[in-house]
């Protein structure tokens, strides 16, 4: 016989409630309160979302943000900033991590879990797929981005499915690595991400889209969904938590120190010219993020964009990113004419090392708390 | 999975949740060898402040990999009197060394008798082998 778990659907809400639902979604699941849940949830009005470990004057820009009505919170789920507006759609899995079905493995439950996505989307027409280790893409182009947290013996794991999406608005209220680029570049950072708008030609209504995305999950996770609300239990803690991810102590409190810097560099070769553009935390010696841009050819063009994701949070020092660069050649079938492996290292070494010798050393300076 | 060879010296306890402990006066606390390859790169490791009294099984930090954030659970009750700042700066030491450089927290123990409810190094490879096993059963499902 199938589980059946519990369908909620909370809705368009401001930043504060969804960060707090979660929080409160978890602990009623890992008491035991509440089935298994998928969660659909909504924002309004728009808001930039910080991963739980990162700072928000790093990540942020938060006189954009207050200028055009931007929310700031943080999650309680790992990775990095997002922007959230209104034409996206959050979905979230609350699960027992005992629950048969569900792998113990991280790697293999975020693809089971991503799996479901990809199949959700097959229903709506669109041929995507899951890309290691927490993305779903569409044509080597990112549709949905994903993460997740623990509580005792439950699990959260949830992503966003861009349905319409605001690209400008992102790039100007997230400090992304664009910031020194011409538009030419800019454009190529718009390719990156896709959304239904653009793959179909056309918004399906958000029931539609809802409706697939359940169909996913229930084929992928062998469960039934019943539509159900918040429970007392819930709808009692959330009126206790709200105010505190609405306070600013948890949306700016101290973390770990860290650190991020931005560095653009050229690197010429017989193939023509890499432009590497990274986020760098020389501190916690971490590639934060990469953009690769350039005038060669690569073949599948999409194999730049999964170098770029192979290096999203990798060791910034110098063995490591020589290992990370060779690994991700020597496994992928990718022809650059006139580039070898090596010199895209060597781009990405100049632009950690133009940070100064700590960005490869961890012996960065002007850390934050 | 390739199965490696994972470092569990005798002379440490351990727990269900992957972390060696090393009785003296006080405790240390780590990770396991299996425990921090089972997280994978670690991006962020935060602990709470020293001087925090913690009951077993209490969260005493948290930690980031691969957009995941788990929690450090105290395997033993007790004040936690130190924590290991350079891994907090540096999470990568707890993958490099999790056994050495890659230390969590010093804790000054509340209760002895607990040392009676962790494993030694024979139990916990038992426990560790098991895992492996269901994880490589999980692969074959999928």
């Amino acid at each position: 016989m199938r589980q059946v778990w519990r369908l909620l659907d909370t809705g368009e809400l401001p930043a504060a409630n969804n960060m707090a639902l979660e929080r409160v979604i978890l602990t009623a699941r890992s008491r035991n309160l509440i089935p298994n849940t998928l969660h659909f949830l909504q924002f309004s009005p728009h808001c930039a979302l910080v991963g739980y470990h990162q700072a928000v004057d790093l990540e942020v820009e938060e006189q954009y943000c207050r200028e055009h009505g931007i929310e700031i919170n943080r999650r309680i789920s790992g990775g990095g900033s997002i922007y959230m507006d209104e034409g996206q759609l959050g979905w979230e899995i609350f699960a027992l991590k005992d629950t048969p079905g569900i792998p113990k493995r991280l790697e293999d439950m975020y693809r089971l879990m991503c799996e479901s996505v990809v199949t959700g989307l097959a229903k709506l027409g669109i041929d995507a797929r899951y890309r290691p280790l927490n993305d779903i893409e569409v044509g080597g182009r990112k549709i949905s981005g994903t993460g997740g947290t623990e509580m005792g013996n439950s699990l959260l794991y949830h992503g966003t499915l861009l349905t319409d999406f605001d690209v400008d608005t992102m790039i100007a209220c997230l400090k992304l690595p664009l910031k020194k680029l011409e538009d030419k570049q800019i454009r190529s950072f718009r390719e990156r991400v896709t959304c239904l708008r653009e793959v179909l030609g056309h918004v399906p209504p958000m029931q539609e889209i809802k409706k697939a995305m359940e169909d996913g999950f229930t084929e992928v996770l062998g469960v039934e969904l019943e539509p159900g609300g918040l429970t007392e239990y819930e709808e009692t803690f959330m009126a206790e938590e709200l105010p505190k991810f609405q306070s600013e102590e948890w949306i700016r409190g101290p973390r770990a120190s860290q650190e991020s810097n931005l560095s653009v560099v050229d690197h010429k070769t017989p193939g023509g010219l890499i432009r590497v553009s990274l986020r760098i935390d020389p501190l916690r010696q971490r590639i934060k993020s990469a953009f690769i841009t350039g005038d060669f050819f690569a073949y599948p063009e999409r194999s730049i964009l999964d170098l770029e994701a192979a290096l999203k949070n990798s060791s910034s020092r110098p063995t490591d990113v020589l290992a990370t660069v060779r690994n991700f050649f020597a496994r992928n079938d990718v022809k650059i004419p006139g580039v070898e492996t090596d010199d895209f290292y060597h781009a990405l070494h100049l632009a950690i090392s133009a940070h100064g010798p700590g960005a490869a050393t961890g012996r960065g300076t002007d850390a934050i708390r | 999975m390739q199965r490696e060879k994972r470092a569990i010296p005798d002379e440490l306890f351990y727990d269900r949740n992957d972390y060696w402990i090393k009785v003296a006066e006080e405790a240390v606390i780590g990770l396991t060898d299996y425990g921090q390859s089972n997280i994978g790169d670690i991006i962020y490791l935060e602990f709470v402040p020293a001087g925090t009294v913690v009951r077993r099984g209490d969260r005493c930090g948290s930690i980031e990999s691969g957009k995941w954030v788990g929690s450090l659970l105290a395997p033993v009750s007790g004040v936690i009197m130190e924590t290991n700042r350079k891994a907090e700066a540096d999470p990568s030491q707890v993958n490099a060394d999790p056994l050495g450089r890659g230390w969590l927290y010093r804790i000054e123990l509340a209760n002895r008798n607990e040392i009676g409810l962790l494993m030694n190094s024979g139990a916990y490879k038992a426990w560790m082998e098991e895992r492996i096993r269901l994880e490589e059963k999980d692969e074959v499902t999928l």
